[in-house]
């Protein structure tokens, strides 16, 4: 923004007013600010500046505090989420606290044998099977393993 | 274009701004020591009284740490002259209502308003004598241009009204108040 000092007030008059107007318009406010710098008005008695500047730093104190506790707030803010977001990823907040082995379920099995009963009957059923082939052969005694199947 | 010490001047003046923001009181000091004369010296040529010129650049001072946040750059003289007439208009109505106030209860407050008058009377120079004769506005307008060291344009911009009003009411003005003072 242009200040006064960078001002070419004739430059400025002269868009308003023909050169001889502008001129005297430019005599008229010279000779009105000289009455103006002749009659200079008082100055501040040096008490009311300093009970000004008292004042002012009493209102400018809470200012400063509350940019203060702002300040910090936010300072607090960042590092709880830096500290969350650094724990996240390292997994900070995984289990590492021995509570013994866990529980493990146990599912009802849809057959009514387990797995070492099956390889017992696949077994029985081989051995009969070559009792029949042996009986068929003529081999063996057919009683013993009649008896067996009724048993069985 | 700016001169180097106009450019100087300005960055120092940013700096301190910058200081009053954050609430540095001796930033809010140095402002003091700036602006103080200038603004005292327009309120007192606007009122005429010192006690009163007193108050008002306080409360000048308070506005400034209150409103600096508000502050968006441009200008600092014009901000703060703003803030000043501001000022001045809120003191010139609570006048009226006092005005007011003294009329209805004329005879009770008449020593009061005596002595007040007195106090006044007492550091007005001829000058100030020949200014009470302006109207209010021109009064305040060469007032402005005299202390406040702002271009016609700024003030212009300040008043809202276009430059060539404010040159035409500031040349009236003087020319008036040089006829004044001769007469």
């Amino acid at each position: 923004m242009d200040n006064r000092s960078d001002e070419n007030l004739r430059e400025l008059v002269e868009k308003f007013f023909d050169p001889e107007q502008a001129q005297m318009y430019l005599d008229d406010i010279e000779k009105g600010e000289q009455i103006l710098h002749a009659h200079p008005a008082p100055e501040p008695d040096e008490m009311l500046i300093a009970n000004i500047k008292a004042e002012i730093a009493l209102h400018a104190l809470p200012r400063r505090a509350t940019l203060v506790k702002r300040i910090t707030y936010a300072a607090a803010a960042v590092a709880a989420a830096v500290i969350i977001i650094t724990a996240t990823n390292t997994g900070l907040f995984k289990k590492t606290i021995d509570v013994g082995p866990s529980p493990t379920r146990e599912y009802a099995s849809l057959f009514p044998w387990n797995s070492n009963e099956v390889e017992v009957f696949n077994t029985e059923v081989e051995q009969i099977e070559s009792e029949l082939m042996d009986l068929k052969l003529g081999r063996g005694s057919s009683t013993a393993i009649m008896t067996y199947l009724k048993w069985k | 274009m700016k001169s180097a010490e106009n450019m100087a001047k300005s960055d120092d003046l940013a700096l301190i701004i910058a200081g009053c923001r954050k609430g540095e009181a001796r930033c809010f000091s140095r402002l003091v020591d700036m602006y103080a004369g200038r603004c005292y010296s327009y309120f007192y040529r606007l009122t005429g009284n010192s006690d009163i010129s007193d108050e008002l650049l306080s409360e000048l001072f308070v506005k400034l740490v209150q409103k600096i946040t508000s502050y968006k750059g441009g200008s600092f003289e014009s901000w703060l002259f703003k803030i000043a007439t501001n000022i001045f208009h809120d003191f010139l109505r609570s006048k009226q209502r006092r005005q007011k106030l003294l009329d209805a209860r004329k005879e009770q407050l008449e020593s009061n308003f005596t002595e007040l008058k007195k106090t006044g009377d007492e550091q007005i120079d001829r000058l100030q004598i020949q200014l009470k004769r302006l109207d209010t506005d021109t009064r305040e307008l060469i007032m402005l241009r005299f202390y406040s060291q702002l271009s016609f344009k700024e003030i212009a911009k300040m008043r809202s009204e276009p430059i060539g009003t404010t040159l035409a009411k500031l040349h009236r003005g003087l020319k008036k108040l040089r006829e004044f003072m001769e007469g």
